[in-house]
């Protein structure tokens, strides 16, 4: 065996050693004095022609010492690494503390009242019982007003004390009442949110909860304009949903604000085109967005659009009602669902799962 | 509102295909429902309650034309020339109810079936088709949005028509077969002897025609909406003409609507008139006139529109628009620049005020070019909402406490509710959803064992979830936040097995919680009928000065609710405060409970049996009205090291510890700054009915270190208060 193939073997050897073990049969197979390679190489250089020795000698020795100070090195380095009698195993499981989660609703109605603080809203809530005039009349919705059908109301079978004020009759269909009791009592201007529950008399579907959570907001002033409406809901708008969604604001109709306006946001499933996305198919699971097929997108029945909020200028009836004079004064008002805004916003399929609290759901959110 | 293209075209010649006129009106403010393509194209159009009008091909036609500029074609609507007849008399008993009436007789002479393009319409508008004259009536109403009434001549009883109010006991078999009992607030028409339909809600029976009518009589009326409304709530009876009428209707349609159905019945050969067509109409309402202020459109709007663009937004609308010219003192047009007197058309019942001319202008102005501008903020606002700061903290400590926050429906099951409510009756619906919704909660605990239950029915062994919110009892609401707990107390991990959670688990949660918000409380035990026997406790906090001066807010104060976050209480208010307090002075406040769930009640919610679910509520209004409202002071640190002893005693099992406390307390130098169980044993080398308590004591002084003579002496002190007092064996 020469010296060069002899090299090229312990390289090799070198690299497959794992331990110190295998480190130190190394050392014997080949420096060992007897039988180890190198000391053979050696004695094989003795038994060759005179005139080769010296170099043979040379190279064989300079082997025997590169085998030599590979060895020591490695060996030095393995048992540096070798673990403290005390060590653990860092890869073992953590112990998890025990952290509770947020109600993804209270979760996202953190994230509009901090939007409308930053705006120098006022936040403030109401009671959950109402009476008739609170809910519908001061609201231009005298009885037997048509636009009370689209509020189902659900109606306690006797009167309940309230706090606030005459008993109530009803559970609030909307956080509207809120509203007027706040008029009622403090002059222009205004400037507030009213977060809360609110019930309907809607029977439990993927859309629908007999119980659900609003944020309705308020403006008063001297000065306050249909456009300041559009440019504050456009601007919550891109807060929630993102600053490349487009928005749309048409008309539309609430018995307590005229003008009244919806604002409409670009489908985030379909990007807006109202087709099919082409790939939804295989990259969602979820129903809504999988039956997005031929007839286009289902989120937004191929029209591009989602509905976000119903809103409006105050109408002038209301404020007659709460002593406002509403020649000199102008506002608007508006209205949103947060169950339907987390909807659109986290692709939740089925609004139920709000109030079902699996655990499983709810540690979906951060917290 | 079922709109088929070509009808539209009929009467307005539009230039865009059905996506296009759907895309214009959609910006109108008439939501699309769908779009139909196909020989016959249907766009399905969402009407506003406020728009009656416009649940018609008409109305629908003219927003159209004023949208795209083009003229509006109304169909024929001059009455045939008739045939002389015996005369037929209506009489409007009730004017209030029925302010217009008109009739008109026909001869019928064939009942067969419509022509093929009047079925197709109906249908595209989804309508069945019956016959030609019912066909007729339909297409009247949806062509007009004006709903008409047929009656057989011959099943009258004479050939008067009287339009009264029903009478006691009055019933009427109404056209879908059902006999139905009448009120004497429901308007009726009436032959001599009995109602024959009930006014713009359906017709009678008995009148109906069929293929032997030969003579018919064709109402057009106007009914008091309202009126109209509540007989068809009351009767539960719902048609597409009574959701018409009480919208609204136009009253100035009904004699047309009696003329374009003679024209189309003549047109048809179905029927011709007889005689006059009988108009009573004893009132006639005058057009409404309102003044629009231009300076008002761009004070609502926050846009100018040019004066010239008025009269042509308004204009094929159907309104009259005239300047108000200038003369006169410059007060009456008060210095606001242009103003219009516009002269309102019958049909649009929901244009009352300025305002509403004024969202007509921004409707078909456009919302889509309005600037998006922000309010300005004039007046700094008033600080926020206590209540709102409150509940968020409330959130985070129970969360940091390891519980999930829930939401559960504020109604219950009357089952679920009872055990929580007491000897009361929890508030119930007068109608609830289902029997699962009928009453509202007393407490939180039931919707919170409903869903620890439907948890723990999908394989979820631990549990920890809490809510805030309202309960309600016959005084009102209350705000109240409550929890449930089960599991683990503690999580699982390799390195040893996770202890099962217990009472104290939850009591922890509960004294940090009540901690943050700046109360200490106490626990003693207490019975309740839905916890455990022996596994429950009262959350009290002591009343003293210390406790309750200045700890109030408004928002909380008495049950809750209203308002004024950020306005402070009055000085009255508080002054009241702080008497009642002073006055429960010597007492303690019940805020809230702990304990464990009894079996029954988880074995009635499915709950897994023999499983322990632990929980507690706590009355938020309370807390609140008793928090600290004052700066914080923060304390020195000590300054002097503390000195700690432990005593392990032996007293009777049965003892409290918060009495062994006590005694501790009473009888300890001021030095004692704290004194906490650290082990509690039962068993081997304790007798039966006693327990080991060891007890670390900790002494400080603030101004001097103390030494372990004195503490000695404080310790023996106590011990034989111990011994005194519980008969304890210091071990
Ligand atoms: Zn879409």
């Amino acid at each position: 065996m020469n010296v060069a193939s002899l090299q090229q073997q312990f390289t090799s050897d070198l690299a497959g050693a794992a331990s110190e073990a295998d480190l130190r049969a190394l050392r014997d197979k080949y420096l060992a004095r007897k039988g180890g390679l190198v000391s053979n190489l050696l004695k094989d250089v003795a038994s060759a022609p005179a005139e080769q020795r010296p170099v043979l000698g040379r190279q064989a020795n300079e082997l025997k010492q590169h085998i030599d100070t590979q060895l020591t090195e490695r060996l030095a380095q393995a048992a540096a690494r070798k673990p403290a009698a005390d060590a653990i195993d860092v890869t073992l499981a953590g112990r998890a503390p025990f952290i509770g989660h947020r109600h993804p609703l209270t979760l996202l109605r953190d994230r509009i009242e901090s939007f409308f603080l930053r705006q120098g809203f006022l936040i403030v809530e109401g009671p959950e019982l109402e009476d008739d005039y609170h809910n519908f009349e001061a609201l231009n919705m005298p009885a037997e007003h048509p636009a009370r059908d689209m509020q189902d109301t659900l109606y306690l079978a006797s009167p309940v004390t309230s706090a606030v004020g005459s008993p109530a009759t009803l559970l609030r269909t909307h956080t509207s009442g809120m509203q007027v009791r706040y008029m009622e009592r403090f002059p222009p201007p205004v400037r507030l949110i009213a977060p809360g529950r609110v019930y309907r008399r809607d029977n439990l579907d993927l859309t629908h909860t007999p119980m659900f959570t609003q944020v309705e907001g308020l403006v008063v002033g001297e000065n306050v304009t249909l456009a300041d409406l559009k440019g504050t809901l456009e601007t919550f708008a891109h807060d929630l949903f993102g600053p490349e969604r487009r928005t749309r604001f048409r008309p539309s109709f609430f018995p307590y604000t005229e003008p009244s306006g919806e604002l409409d946001i670009s489908c985030g499933v379909c990007g807006g085109t109202g087709r099919a996305p082409a790939d939804a198919r295989s990259v969602s699971p979820k129903p809504a967005e999988r039956q997005a097929g031929e007839g286009g997108c289902a989120m937004c029945k191929q029209t591009g659009w989602v509905e976000v909020l119903g809103s409006g200028m105050v109408h002038p009836a209301v404020f007659e009602a709460v002593g406002y004079d509403p020649e000199r004064y102008t506002g608007f008002a508006f209205g949103v669902g947060i169950e339907r805004l987390a909807l659109l916003k986290w692709g939740v399929e089925d609004i139920r799962l709000f109030y079902e609290n699996d655990l499983r759901f709810l540690e979906q959110f951060p917290l | 509102m079922r709109l088929p293209y070509h009808w539209l075209r009929e009467l307005v010649s539009v230039p865009a295909d059905p996506e296009g006129v759907a895309a214009t009106l959609g910006l109108r403010g008439f939501e699309v429902a769908s779009i139909e393509q196909g020989a016959q194209p249907v766009i399905d159009f969402e009407v506003t309650a406020n728009r009656p009008d416009c649940l018609s091909v008409i109305g629908l036609a003219r927003e159209a034309s004023a949208a795209y500029a083009l003229p509006l074609t109304l169909p024929d609507r001059t009455l045939p020339p008739a045939d002389d007849a015996k005369p037929l008399e209506v009489v409007i008993e009730d004017a209030e109810l029925c302010p217009r009436y008109c009739a008109q007789m026909f001869e019928v002479r064939s009942l067969g079936a419509s022509p093929a393009w009047l079925r197709d319409r109906l249908e595209a508008a989804g309508v069945r088709s019956i016959n030609a004259i019912v066909d007729v009536t339909n297409y009247v109403m949806i062509e007009m949005g004006h709903p008409t009434h047929a009656f057989d001549l011959a099943r009258l009883n004479g050939a008067t028509l009287r339009i009264r109010r029903a009478k006691p006991g009055e019933r009427i078999r109404t056209l879908d077969g059902l006999e139905r009992a009448l009120e004497p607030d429901m308007l009726v028409i009436a032959d001599a002897e009995r109602a024959q339909a009930i006014g713009g809600v359906m017709g009678g029976a008995d009148s109906e025609i069929g293929s032997g009518t030969r003579v018919m009589v064709l109402e057009s009326a106007y009914f008091k909406p309202s009126s109209l409304r509540r007989t068809s709530k009351d009767l539960g009876l719902k048609t597409e003409a009574s959701t018409r009428f009480e919208r609204g209707a136009d009253i100035n349609a009904a004699p047309a609507a009696i003329a374009r159905a003679a024209a189309l019945l003549h047109q048809i050969g179905a029927a011709h008139p007889l005689g006059a067509m009988i108009d009573r109409y004893p009132a006639p309402k005058p057009p409404l006139t309102l003044t629009l202020r231009g300076a008002r459109i761009a004070r609502v709007l926050g846009e100018t529109v040019e004066d010239a663009d008025v009269p042509k937004i308004l204009g094929p609308l159907g309104f009259e628009v005239k300047p108000v010219e200038a003369r006169g003192p410059r007060s009456e047009v008060r210095n606001e620049g242009t103003s219009w007197n516009v002269t309102i058309p019958s049909f649009r019942v929901d244009v009352v005020r300025e305002i509403d001319l004024i969202e007509e202008v921004a409707r078909h102005d456009g919302y889509v070019g309005l600037p998006g501008t922000f309010p300005t903020l004039t007046a700094p606002q008033p600080p926020p909402d206590p209540r709102m700061l409150r509940d968020r903290t409330i959130k985070q400590v129970l969360i940091a406490c390891g519980m999930s926050e829930a939401m559960t429906f504020a109604f219950v099951e009357r089952e679920a509710a009872a055990p929580f409510a007491g000897s009361v009756e929890p508030p119930a619906l007068k109608n609830p959803l289902s029997e699962k919704y009928a009453v509202l909660r007393p407490s939180l605990l039931p919707g919170l064992i409903d869903a620890a239950a439907y948890n723990r029915r999908r394989e979820r062994r631990d549990i920890r979830l809490f809510e805030t919110g309202a309960r309600f009892t016959r005084d009102g609401e209350n705000r109240a936040v409550a929890g449930v707990w089960t599991g683990a107390g503690g999580s699982s991990h390799w390195s040893g097995a996770a202890r099962a959670a217990d009472f104290f688990d939850v009591k922890g949660a509960v004294e940090a919680l009540c901690r943050t918000l700046g109360i200490e409380v106490t626990v003693s035990a207490a019975m309740r009928p839905y916890f455990v026997e022996g596994r429950a406790g009262d959350v009290h906090v002591r009343l003293n000065t210390e406790a309750t001066a200045g700890g109030h807010d408004s928002a909380a104060r008495g049950q809750n609710h209203l308002v004024a976050s950020g306005s402070p209480p009055s000085r009255e208010a508080l002054r009241g405060d702080r008497d009642e307090a002073r006055r429960a002075e010597s007492g303690s406040r019940i805020l809230g409970e702990i304990g464990q769930i009894a079996p029954a009640i988880l074995a009635a919610r499915g709950f897994p049996p023999n499983e322990e679910l632990f929980a507690f509520e706590l009355d938020v209004d309370a807390i609140a009205a008793l928090q600290p409202t004052g700066d914080l002071r923060a304390e020195s640190l000590p300054r002097f090291p503390s000195i700690v002893r432990d005593v392990s005693i032996l007293v009777a099992a049965i003892l409290p510890a918060a009495s062994v406390r006590g005694t501790i307390r009473s009888s300890a130098p001021d030095t004692l700054v704290d004194v906490t169980e650290f082990d509690r044993y039962l068993g081997k080398g304790v007798p039966d009915d006693r327990v080991s308590l060891s007890l670390r004591l900790t002494f400080r002084s603030p101004d001097r270190t103390l030494t372990d003579a004195e503490v000695d002496q404080a310790m023996d002190r106590i011990v034989a208060a111990l011994v005194s007092a519980h008969g304890a064996i210091r071990r």
